[in-house]
């Protein structure tokens, strides 16, 4: 087959785009730590899962049950999407125009797939921090692409569950410093519920 | 005394460089230099050569006559010649190619029996032009490296020396794997081929052996033709360049022969990657492309080729340009009108029917496209050139209750 090499392009050969990770809504919840490397102003900032793993960029798939345009010069979107495991809080502003347009369409209930950047937001110290996920793209799917997706992050959070009890990476190093009190054990279980409910 | 013949010679010198001069003021001159004041003829010669190459602006030429000065240069092989080295070699011209600078007289390939090796001469260096299929002796050339390529430079202390022999040199082709920069022959098959990126490009794609795949160009010359794909070559001394650590083949002064029968190849860089597309890119969907053959660049809304301009009657084409995530690593993705086709459910012409008649035109396909495989679970096959996913074949993935089965039983077993 002929291949326009003209498409093949010189660009982005040197750019590495972050990999978006795979979560269920249960562990990111429980995410705390927020870290940059490099003193950049465009380097990325990474939210640091608790199975160990660095994440920029999320990709996640569950129903869009709400959603809620907000702020009147700063004109937002929230939404909650809902995973076997809890809930995605999600978010779409006014720096997102193709985002918002995306949401906005979109009627709920619905399957939605969701490619965002995690930020961990504290309103006042007095207050539990709150994961929210800001939408690059949203896009509705369906029942078997939602399935395929529990599949995919259930094997990725076992492939990280398993890693973390090798304790290798630095990632690890420092999740088992910022987590503590959390055990692996909790999101095995998480990821064989979110298997269990799949009907075959 | 006769003059003529120095005349003579100092005349050619010009003519060479395209500069007529009367032969019979230069031998005025030389007589005046020689019987008037007594100088050496050989000395007149190099004066009146001077003189005249000041009068035309051209850098000193010198004199083919004097050779070096003998300094002790060793006599190599080929294969041993290193950048640095001063070396005398006997070699014949495999290939010639055009200059890609005034200063260069004459560029191309010298080779022996251990090996080929690139080889400049100078303007400056005024050395007699050397013709393809000769064998010469080069004597006290210098060998250097240009972008770690490592070349002979002739130049003016260089003597060369045509030697009448007639040896067949027949090349023992590498595998492609074992290519290095300079020069190299290998026998292989033409896997692919791409649309030329260039005016002057006759053929680019890829060719391939037991062993791997090199990218390949042919640059527009007359006489060169287009390899077929499929068919196997047996190609002699092409110019093995390197750009962002990969290797690549210039065949344009290589010698090239279609063989007969076929051969195995590898797909190197194949690569089957399954995961979510995560993005779709601007300028996928219908696009427009220039009807100028051999440029086919995608045109702007305004129909504007950044190198043949405004062009009305554009070629409508299917491209897709994304990112697919396996959640590892995010792989740069283009799929072509084929596999667009068959992975959207869209044919070309209904797209074109689509841009031509919905208020949105272009941007609606691009839409409609983009709702059908954003978020999508597929598997793409294809080969990877620096970090982008050149798709021969992309499905979408279905649910595998096997799959499903065995993830249960790892995330339940004993923890």
């Amino acid at each position: 087959m002929s291949v326009n090499a003209r498409d093949v392009g010189k660009k982005d050969t040197s750019f590495e785009r972050e990999p978006a990770r795979r979560v269920f809504a249960a562990e990111l919840r429980e995410c705390r730590y927020q870290f940059k490397e490099g003193d950049d102003e465009k380097s990325p900032t990474f939210v640091l899962l608790p199975t160990g793993e660095r994440s920029n960029r999320i990709f996640l798939i569950g129903t869009l049950t709400e959603k809620q345009r907000q702020g009147d010069q700063n004109l937002f979107y929230r939404g909650r999407v809902v995973d076997p495991t809890g809930t995605f809080f999600v978010m779409a502003g006014s720096y997102q125009p193709e985002s918002m347009q995306q949401i906005a369409k979109i009627e709920t209930p619905a399957f939605v797939a969701v490619v965002g950047k995690p930020n961990i937001y504290q309103k006042d110290p007095a207050s539990s921090p709150l994961v929210s996920v800001r939408i690059e793209s949203i896009n509705v799917v369906d029942r078997e692409t939602r399935d395929l997706w529990v599949l995919d992050t259930a094997a990725r959070t076992l492939d990280r569950v398993d890693a973390l009890a090798k304790g290798e990476t630095k990632d690890v190093t420092t999740a088992k410093e910022q987590y503590p009190t959390l055990d692996p054990a909790v999101f095995k279980k998480m990821a064989y519920e979110a298997l269990a409910q799949i009907k075959i | 005394m006769d003059y003529s013949e120095i005349a003579e010679r100092i005349s050619r010198k010009f003519s060479q460089k395209n500069q007529t001069v009367d032969s019979k003021k230069i031998e005025g001159k030389l007589r005046r230099l020689v019987d008037e004041f007594g100088v050496l003829p050989s000395e007149a010669e190099r004066s009146v050569t001077n003189e005249l190459a000041k009068e035309f602006n051209i850098p000193a030429l010198g004199t083919s006559s004097g050779s070096g000065p003998g300094s002790a240069t060793e006599q190599k092989k080929i294969a041993d010649a290193m950048p640095g080295d001063w070396v005398t070699l006997e070699g014949k011209v495999v290939s010639l190619s055009t200059p890609t600078s005034p200063t260069i007289a004459q560029s191309g390939i010298v080779a022996d029996e251990s090996g080929a090796i690139r080889f400049i001469v100078w303007a400056k260096s005024n050395a007699p032009a050397m013709t393809e299929g000769s064998w010469y002796r080069i004597e006290s050339a210098v060998v250097d490296d240009y972008k770690g390529i490592p070349g002979i430079k002739v130049h003016s202390g260089t003597t060369i020396k045509e030697l009448g022999t007639t040896d067949p040199l027949i090349p023992v082709p590498v595998q492609i794997t074992d290519l290095h920069t300079g020069v190299g022959s290998v026998r292989a098959k033409v896997v692919q081929e791409w649309e030329p990126t260039h005016d002057r490009m006759l053929q680019s794609g890829l060719l391939g052996d037991e062993t791997g795949t090199i990218k390949f160009v042919i640059w527009k010359e007359a006489g060169k033709e287009r390899l077929e794909v499929g068919s196997v070559y047996s190609v002699f001394y092409a110019l093995v360049d390197e750009y962002n650590g990969r290797l690549s083949l210039n065949l344009t002064t290589a010698k090239i022969m279609q063989e007969e029968g076929d051969i195995p190849t590898i797909s190197g860089g194949e690569a089957a990657i399954r995961g979510a597309i995560v993005h779709i890119a601007p300028g996928s969907g219908i696009i427009k492309r220039c009807p100028v053959e051999g440029c086919n660049r995608a045109l702007s809304r305004q129909n504007y080729c950044p190198i043949h301009e405004i062009q009305p009657n554009f070629v409508y084409d299917l491209r897709i340009k994304g990112w697919l995530d396996d959640g590892e690593k995010t792989h740069n993705l283009l799929l072509q009108r084929e596999v667009v086709e068959t992975l959207t459910g869209m044919t070309l012409d209904q797209a074109k029917e689509i841009a031509e008649n919905n208020p949105l035109g272009m941007d609606e396909v691009f839409l409609r496209m983009r709702d059908i495989l954003l978020g999508r679970y597929v598997l793409c096959r294809g080969r990877e050139i620096e970090n982008r996913l050149l798709v021969n074949s992309c499905e979408r993935l279905t649910f595998d209750s096997g799959e499903h089965a065995t993830l249960l039983n790892r995330a339940g077993g004993a923890s």
